[in-house]
């Protein structure tokens, strides 16, 4: 067998963060392996275009982008070659701004290109076979992912990693039940079993496509309760946001010191409501009907309410044109996004009009709007309440409670999907059933990578205790 | 150390002893055969047939390697049968009936003209051992023989105690000894020893049958033979019948099922749920109303017939009255009743992939005594235990095939990775990378090694490099060959998108065979006469290409863990991290890398992160430098 230098057990690129989890000003990626330099190739421009990349120990300063060339965080970024790295192989490291966000997209970027997330220890596994570190460090190692092993074991008892994984069980439970069927009509050809027709396969198989696809799109809920809810907060200058901001912050316990957020000229807090952690970032002012110039400086304003959960629109309710002006700006910027509307300084309308039924009421798509202020902390309490309704509507119901939370597991999940979908094409051509069972299998092998498991005894358990065979 | 009278004595002249003689005698050994009766060598104790489903491909990949047992089907075979021909070639499968006398005889023969051979009848009661290595054994008569390397064969004879109803027999067979004291050698030498079972249905007096209400089974033209040294032949075929269990044969074993061993409590161990008995499978899928039965010929000079299916303990009254409800066997005689037997084996776990046990140097097991039922599955083990004597003999590297070379390397890893809970038989569902394992590709595979090991001859390696090389030229001339889609008519369809494809893309797709291609290949140098076999051969390379290529990084990634290799003298107690049912598993089973450790049976991912954690540190505290090199 091939095998590269020694102490390179496997030469497979990996990425992961190495800065810890939680809020920093500052967030770190390793990629280590063959392919370390080229994925930089891809996702990394300098800053000046006239420089070029390549140098090794030279800390260059530029983006990242996607695979559209959009910009998804400015960052300052060096590489290593073969030899000269903290796993002895060819390396690159990014640094990033902290948020989990950023640095969980750029991750995905990198996964894009052929590499794959490190294991827990995976790079100190490699400098220690590359011989960059002693024994004792590798020792450290070795308690970690034992300590890990154990938690996850009496984890997965009780939480909602255990659920999730039940979960997964079954959807392996069935996948295993389908290629059954597939192999006893294989390997039992004189027995004339009744195993599932085609029809009945792809219903099988359709499922599971819904389950899988179901837990793929529980990651964003997942997200949130590991990453936090986002909250953006806009509306027309000087309608309140940022005392808004401020009152949120203040009523609330705040989780971190105040660090820049995803873009650098908006200030991002951290609040617990109700147990989430809400991230609320302070937008600058949309207005409808703006000119160009002034336009161009909405945009990433813009861009943060895309990224958000929530946006609350603040209106200034003492102004008299404030009902058209909050028509017209939801108009023409309110769509697609799950917008909360406040209106704010109540507190400036008379008595009189406050009495009046339906001055302080705004209605739109089934929302209705909270009237507060900030000045007086009027209808703190309603906001409240409505902001932890919100935050619970887009929790998952936890009865059911099944969440992905790691982008581990929702590759996999994905993958697992499309094999699904691979085999599912493939009984409906009536490809030949060992080609069928060796997609099924490749699915399965991504989901016992999740729970860690062998099968080939199994499926044979599942044909004995289906069908009577024995000549 | 007395002189030796053999280089190696193998115990048992069943399918797994005499591959294993032959296999050491081609590497020049001298070989002594102990066998209870010289005129049963390779009897096939239960039915007449030869390969099947994942069975087959052992077949193949014992003929690569030199093997006898392809040879004798193809010169005794009585009908021939290619299994799902409508399925992929990967899971084709070649299946044979055999006349079980010829089969025996031909077998006889070759074994008693071998010059390396001697065939010694006795029954061995004892091994004789040296400072912790094999030196020989001793006859239940008294007779010391003496040999470098023991292989122990002993099928069902080994405890061997046979049931039928209420009586018990010792025994082997039907009407021969068991060997009682060699297991009680093997336990006092510290050897784990367990039970199994497995059974037989009774045989029939084909004259008593009546063919005309079953549904007749032909055999297939041309014939498909096992081995590759078998020139095509025509042959006059026997057919077999198909026919089905009553609702009365379920009422009868159902009113009796009390008096069979299985259900008394007689009989405690496991036996194949493959093969269940005909009470099992009435017992435990009773809704279904009746079951098949095949009734296979058991030779040309002969008019007994076996009941494929109808494998029972039942009380010879029962079996009688009940075999007499089958359609067409209304007035079936029985000529021997069926029985269950009882036989004592070794759990697995205490050999090595070599075969060799791990407990006592020099002293190899093969077939049963591992848990494995099946002539096939027998014969690959014991080409694989003679050649690894010799190499052990002869001080040179082992010969272990891996799970991604051959099904007899999925059969051994499977061994010796799990606890063994009924007889162990193979299927194709067995082998991850089935789609490599073919039939038609088992020379391809093992050549190198049959090379290697002296297995093949000169001219016979030459031949077959002729042959891939026929291959790969016919796979770049169909790969080179562009044809344009609008002359493709029919086919053109599965190319909306292209002008022209190539012959070899068009070859792909699924129902388009090679002789749909070939019109197009002509005026374009076509050789005369081009080899059916090389024909067969290109196409199944192309039609999987892509399949393999996504196989191949499987592959990769499964040889790169297999290369991990964990030292012999690596501890495997109170390694911290692990939980303590991956550690009592590490420690029962002792696998010699990480690829073989991540296979045994509840062992999660965190265990192998682990354990290789700790074979960093013992590496570096050994100061051995790296793996070592195969």
């Amino acid at each position: 067998m091939k095998r590269k230098s020694q102490g390179d057990p496997s030469r497979d690129t990996i990425a992961a963060i190495i800065t810890p989890p939680g809020e920093g000003g500052l967030g770190a990626i390793r990629i280590s392996g063959p392919g370390a330099h080229s994925v930089i190739e891809r996702i990394f421009r300098p800053a000046e275009s006239d420089v070029s990349a390549g140098r090794m120990f030279h800390l260059y300063y530029g983006h990242i982008v996607d695979v559209n060339s959009g910009v998804i965080d400015e960052v300052t970024m060096a590489e290593m070659p073969e030899g000269k790295s903290y796993t002895g192989q060819k390396q690159a490291e990014i640094f990033c701004h902290g948020g989990r966000f950023v640095l969980q997209r750029i991750l995905e970027e990198i996964f894009r290109f052929n590499v794959r997330p490190a294991e827990p220890g995976e790079f100190t596994r490699r400098a220690f076979l590359a011989g960059r570190i002693d024994l004792a460090r590798a020792e450290a190692v070795a308690e970690l992912v034992a300590s890990k092993t154990e938690y996850s074991y009496s984890a997965a008892r009780k939480n909602l990693l255990g659920l999730l994984s039940e979960r997964i069980e079954k959807l392996r439970t069935r996948a295993v039940e389908l290629i059954a069927e597939i192999e006893a009509s294989i390997d039992f050809p004189d027995e004339a079993l009744e195993t599932a027709e085609r029809n009945r396969l792809v219903a099988m198989i359709d499922d599971m496509i819904a389950d899988a696809g179901e837990l793929v799109g529980s990651y964003k809920a997942g997200r949130i309760i590991k990453e936090g809810y986002r909250i953006a907060i806009t509306g027309r200058p000087n309608a309140g946001k940022s005392s808004l901001f401020n009152v949120l912050l203040n009523q609330n316990r705040a989780l971190v010191t105040p660090t820049p957020g995803t873009t650098r000229d908006y200030l991002t807090e951290w609040i617990d409501l109700d147990g989430v952690a809400v991230s609320i970032t302070d937008t600058a002012g949309l207005r409808s009907g703006a000119g160009p110039i002034e336009k161009a400086g909405m945009a990433s304003a813009l861009k943060i309410l895309k990224e958000s959960d929530r946006v609350v629109w603040i209106a200034d309710i003492s102004r008299k044109s404030w009902r058209k002006e909050l028509t017209a700006d939801l108009d023409e910027y309110g769509s697609g996004h799950s917008i909360l509307m406040i209106l704010n300084k109540i507190d400036k309308l008379k008595d009189l009009d406050k009495k009046k039924g339906g001055k302080t009421s705004f209605s739109r798509r089934g929302g209705t709007a909270v009237p507060i202020s900030c000045k007086t902390k009027a209808g703190m309490g309603a906001l409240r309440r409505a902001l932890v309704g919100r935050i619970r509507d887009s929790m998952p119901d936890l009865t059911d409670g099944i969440v992905v939370t790691s982008g581990r597991h929702k590759r996999k999940l994905e993958n697992f999907l499309r094999s699904l979908k691979r085999v599912r094409k493939g009984i409906e051509r009536a490809i030949s059933p060992e080609l069928a069972a060796f997609e099924m299998r490749q699915g399965i092998n991504e989901i016992d990578e999740i729970t860690g498991r062998i099968y080939n005894e199994e499926i044979l358990d599942r044909i004995f205790s289906r069908f009577c065979v024995g000549k | 150390m007395k002189h030796p009278d053999f280089d190696i004595i193998v115990v048992g002249g069943g399918h797994a002893g005499v591959e294993a003689a032959l296999a050491a005698s081609r590497m020049n050994k001298t070989v002594g055969l102990v066998t209870m009766d010289r005129e049963k060598l390779a009897l096939m104790s239960c039915n007449p047939a030869i390969g099947g489903l994942g069975k087959s491909h052992i077949v193949k990949e014992i003929d690569a390697l030199g093997g006898l047992m392809a040879k004798a089907i193809d010169a005794t075979g009585i009908q021939f049968r290619k299994l799902n021909l409508s399925h992929g070639p990967a899971v084709w499968s070649t299946r044979a009936q055999a006349d079980r006398v010829a089969y025996a005889s031909f077998v006889s023969d070759f074994v008693v003209s071998d010059r390396n051979v001697t065939i010694i009848e006795g029954v061995a009661g004892a091994l004789i051992t040296d400072r912790g290595h094999v030196a020989g054994i001793e006859t239940e008569d008294g007779r010391r023989l003496f040999s470098r390397v023991v292989i122990l064969c002993t099928g069902t004879f080994l405890g061997g105690l046979i049931h039928v109803g209420e009586k018990k027999t010792k025994a082997g067979r039907r009407g021969e000894k068991a060997a009682y004291k060699l297991a009680e050698s093997l336990v006092s030498l510290g050897f784990e020893v367990g039970r199994l079972k497995t059974g037989t249905p009774p045989r029939i007096d084909g004259t008593t049958v009546d063919c005309a209400k079953c549904q007749i089974q032909p055999g297939m033209e041309p014939v498909p033979f096992f081995s590759h040294t078998t020139a095509i032949r025509p042959m006059r075929q026997v057919p077999c019948h198909l026919t089905y269990t009553t609702a009365r044969t379920k009422e009868i074993i159902t009113r009796n099922l009390m008096r069979s061993p299985m259900f008394s409590g007689q009989i405690r161990s496991i036996g194949p749920r493959y093969c269940p008995s005909i009470e099992d499978k009435i017992h435990r899928f009773s809704d279904k109303p009746r079951h098949q039965i095949f009734l296979e010929p058991e030779g040309n000079g002969t008019d007994e017939i076996y009941p494929n299916g109808f494998s029972t303990s039942l009380p010879e009254d029962v079996q009688r009255e009940a075999i007499r409800t089958v359609i067409g066997l209304e007035g079936a005689v029985i000529t021997k009743p069926g029985y269950a037997i009882e036989y004592d084996y070794c759990p697995a776990h205490q050999i090595r992939a070599t075969l060799e046990t791990k407990r006592i140097r020099g002293l190899f097991f093969a077939g049963q005594i591992n848990g494995t039922s099946g002539y096939e599955e027998a014969g690959g083990q014991g080409v694989t235990a003679g050649i690894n004597a010799v190499l052990k003999i002869d001080k040179e590297p082992p010969f272990v095939l891996d799970r991604a070379e051959a099904y007899i390397g999925v059969m051994i890893d499977d061994l010796i990775t799990h606890s063994t809970t009924e007889p162990y038989r193979m299927f194709t569902s067995r082998a991850e990378y089935r789609l490599r394992l073919r039939e038609d590709n088992a020379r391809d595979r093992l050549i190198g090694y049959a090379r290697k090991y002296g297995l093949v001859s000169d001219d016979e390696f030459e031949e077959f490099k002729v042959l891939q090389d026929e291959t790969r030229k016919e796979i770049g001339r169909l790969k080179k060959t562009i044809v344009p889609v609008a002359t493709l008519d029919g086919l053109s369809r599965h190319f909306v998108r292209r002008e022209s494809i190539s012959l070899a893309d068009l070859l792909k797709v699924p129902g388009v065979v090679y002789k749909d291609v070939e019109p197009f290949l002509k005026g374009d140098g076509r050789p005369p006469e081009l080899n059916s076999e090389v024909i067969e051969r290109a196409s199944i390379i192309i039609k999987y290409e892509g399949y393999i290529k996504k196989q191949e990084r499987e592959v990769e990634k499964f040889r790169r863990m297999e290369s991990e290799l964990i030292p012999p003298d690596f501890s495997f107690e109170g390694l911290s991290g692990l939980r303590n049912e991956a550690g009592e598993k590490f420690g029962r089973f002792r696998p010699s890398s990480l690829g073989q450790a991540s296979r045994i049976e509840g062992v999660t991912s965190g265990d192998i992160a682990a354990l290789s954690i700790h074979l960093m540190k013992y590496r570096t505290q050994s100061k051995n430098p790296q793996q070592k090199k195969k």
